[in-house]
């Protein structure tokens, strides 16, 4: 039917198109390629750390600049190139409109506008590794006065200035939030207005609600950072001083507005992942979403708290105390909503007829990996545990907890779930089992060590321990070892998932329109859904979650059943019309 | 032959799709110019003497009526709109209060390109001291916007040349105003932070 609706030629069917699936796609694959680049980057100075000085495969010798670059470079990519343009681009792109029950976003030139401009940045970034001086090396924070060489050259040459790590740096990420901003107003605009009839706001799926939610943060807090780094930008390019303290400007500045947005960030990534999960875990546990509502209004709270804890960032940049201590309890308050919500996910596997599927394996990893992160969090939101853990591999160890399970469970949870609807091919599922397993395996063979490295006092920010050998010491040499081993295998486990999405995508098996018997109505449409997703549109009788309900004789029923007395007989001929 | 989809069924739009993403975009420019005003309160508060020793004073005056004339723009966009709805028909009429918005526009930046050139003469640059760079970025800001929002206006008069009924350029008419009165609107706050205080 797609080939008739809509013949285009090739360029506009795959590349110039505005179609969201396709768009979703995009952002998708370019994530899963910096994914790759930045793997590659942890490989080479996690391999340098373990084994310092020594000849590295693949790449060769480190040196020390380059490995600041690296580690750089991996934090930027992995946040602003892989996360946001999987998790919230490529998750909205293809979810929003189809769970909501439209043909496309509400603006879909924008759409396409905004994967070419997020390309865009990517080319600017990975440019910036062959301009003079190597890829900008100050962290991914980019702090001043570091970011802008230290305030040497107060007349700097423009162009030279302007072709240099860090400010290409700069102006790839705001490229990229350029990119997402158009994106962002497509998903609230298309959640807002296009929604099918029925739709009401209490019957959109969690996914969708999560992904709104997280655009609103992210649109709140950008504008903050890319003010700060304007002022950067003039700061490295024209010489001007705003953070040079010489000049009467205040280096921390840059620290407050980075981390304004900079933290809610972590909450623009981790809501629709948490949403995602919430899926899956009401389909493969046959049972309601427990506390729908409540989740909803408990990511709203976390919403509103999440841009007033940015400071906890800063605890060790001199801030007053009174100010830490209010940023401390805040930090601690917004693990409460966090609680209640994976609590609901609790309660909503208890006593459920589980289905120990790939997507719901991911999905219960993700909640077991994820709670070392939010628990370790609470130690750091203590001001007087992180002034003394924060320049130690406690932190690094922390921040993966949390950002691995969100960014790569998340996706792969989704990627499993949604792989037949949006690529109409089922995936091999004893490779997507192996894949989990060695990833949840290696994973924590990377990063559980490093946190009693952290709390022995080994240095985060140190490129060659042999140079410390007074402070550092056994067993946590040993540990280092053991987690590039464990790093190495986790990169390599991800050549199962590669296998598996390129032969299923190419010699798959034909996908059902409903494979894993869900309720929401992306599933009504077919596999994959054709340009315009739906013929004819779904009306929504129902909410999201309407499964093992008492009385009823299937277990499921999708959304755009209408709601009927005698509904058993109505119910199957509606299924098998669907 | 592209085959004609069927309309997705949707619930009644109580706002435009324009109108909404036009807020969004908004709330975050919003956000952009809060973030520059924080920084420069922030960095105004930490130094005793402001303006600098031997730093020109900013033209408060000529300014001044620069203001008015950037209000007098948002007070032609309101009657242009307010008009055109009125009375479609009689559009020329009405798009004459366009080309005067877009002309009070195009008069606040000459003025402005002006006052930056006899600043400069008198030594205030963006390298010269902390004050010139704050001057020169938040005013610097506000001028591109400026001119984003003169080519958003010159877009609504080609717009509404070529529509044939009310119903098509009603809708642009609103969401390119908005973005106008945002402009206007944002510099009297700027004018008062970095001119007065």
């Amino acid at each position: 039917m797609s080939d008739t609706l809509h013949k285009k030629s090739f360029f506009r069917k795959y590349l110039f198109s505005t179609d969201h699936k396709v768009i979703g796609m995009q952002y998708t694959i370019t994530g899963l390629f910096m994914a790759a680049v930045g793997g590659f980057l942890a490989y080479v100075f996690r391999y340098n750390l373990a084994y310092p000085g020594d000849h590295i495969p693949l790449f060769g010798e480190l040196g020390a600049q380059q490995y600041n670059s690296f580690v750089t470079c991996h934090g930027m990519i992995m946040v602003f190139w892989v996360a946001m343009p999987i998790l919230l681009a490529g998750f909205g792109n293809f979810l929003i409109p189809t769970m909501i029950g439209t043909d496309d976003m509400a603006f879909p030139i924008l759409n396409m506008m905004s994967f070419w401009i997020f390309l865009l940045s990517t080319i600017v970034l990975l440019a910036s590794f062959f301009v003079p001086g190597g890829a900008f090396g100050g962290g991914w924070t980019m702090y001043p006065p570091l970011s802008a060489g230290g305030y040497t050259n107060p007349n700097p040459d423009f162009f030279k200035a302007f072709f240099s790590g860090a400010s290409l740096m700069i102006l790839a990420v705001a490229l990229e939030f350029v990119a997402m901003l158009m994106g962002g107003i497509n998903f609230l605009v298309t959640t807002i207005n296009k929604r099918t009839k029925g739709m009401t706001p209490f019957r959109i799926p969690l996914v969708v609600w999560f992904i709104n939610i997280a655009t609103i943060i992210f649109m709140f807090s950008v504008g903050p950072l890319v003010a700060g780094a304007v002022m950067l930008l003039f700061d490295i390019t024209v010489g001007t001083g705003f953070y040079d303290p010489a000049r009467g400007g205040d280096p921390v500045l840059f620290q407050h507005l980075f981390w304004f947005f900079g933290h809610p960030e972590v909450y623009v990534l981790l809501l629709p992942a948490v949403g995602a999960i919430g899926e899956i875990l009401s389909v493969f546990s046959r049972k309601p979403l427990f506390a729908y509502k409540t989740i909803i209004y408990l990511a709203l709270l976390s919403a509103i708290l999440s841009v007033v804890v940015w400071a906890h960032h800063q605890f060790v940049a001199g801030i007053d105390p009174r100010m830490a201590t209010f940023f401390s309890v805040g930090t601690i308050i917004i693990s409460i909503p966090f609680a209640g919500i994976f609590l609901s996910y609790m309660a909503t596997l208890w006593g459920g007829s589980i289905r120990f599927t790939v997507p719901m394996m991911w999905a219960l990893g993700f909640i077991g990996t994820f709670l070392v992160g939010g628990l370790t969090g609470l130690f750091l939101g203590s001001n007087a545990f992180d002034i003394y853990a924060h320049d130690t591999y406690f932190v690094v160890a922390h921040f993966h907890y949390t950002l691995f399970p969100v960014v790569f469970f998340g996706f792969f949870a989704a990627f499993y779930f949604w792989f037949p609807k949006f690529v109409g091919k089922n995936l091999n599922p004893a490779l997507g089992k192996i894949h989990f397993w060695c990833t949840t395996v290696f994973f924590n063979g990377t990063f559980f060590l490093l946190f009693f490295n952290g709390l022995g006092g080994q240095h985060r920010r140190i490129n060659d321990f042999s140079l410390f050998s007074n402070v550092v010491k056994e067993p946590y040499i040993t540990f280092e070892k053991i987690a590039t081993i464990s790093a190495i295998c986790l990169i390599l486990s991800q050549f199962i998932f590669l296998y598996n999405f390129v032969t299923s995508a190419v010699r798959g098996k034909k996908a059902v329109k409903n494979p894993w018997d869900a309720n929401t109505i992306e599933w009504v449409a077919d596999s994959p859904p054709p340009h315009g997703n739906f013929n004819p549109y779904p009306e929504v009788f129902r909410g999201p979650y309407d499964y093992s309900l008492p009385g009823e004789e299937s277990d499921f029923i999708p959304q755009n059943v209408p709601h009927t007395n005698e509904n058993i007989p109505v119910l199957k001929v509606k299924l098998s019309v669907s | 032959m592209e085959m004609v989809l069927q309309n997705p069924v949707r619930e009644q739009k109580a706002v435009s799709d324009g109108i909404i993403g036009m807020i969004f975009l908004l709330a975050t420019e919003a956000m952009f110019f809060a973030g520059l005003i924080s920084a420069y309160i922030v960095n105004r508060a930490g130094i005793p003497v402001w303006p600098p020793v031997g730093q020109p004073r900013l033209p408060i005056e000529v300014t001044a009526v620069n203001t008015a004339i950037l209000i007098a723009s948002a007070v032609a966009i309101f009657l242009f709109r307010k008009n055109i709805i009125a009375n479609f028909n009689k559009g020329n009429k009405s798009l004459k209060l366009l080309v005067t918005t877009i002309l009070l526009g195009g008069t606040f930046l000459a003025i402005q390109g002006t006052e930056w050139v006899r600043l400069i003469g008198y030594g205030l640059t963006t390298t010269s001291s902390l004050y010139g760079s704050f001057f020169y970025v938040i005013i610097g800001v506000h001028a591109v916007h400026v001119v984003a929002g003169l080519a958003i206006l010159f877009y609504l008069f080609k717009a509404i040349k070529n529509s044939a009924t009310l119903e098509i350029a009603k809708n642009k008419i609103t969401v390119c105003s908005m973005y106008w009165y945002f402009v206007v609107g944002i510099w009297p706050i700027l004018y008062m932070l970095v001119y007065l205080m």
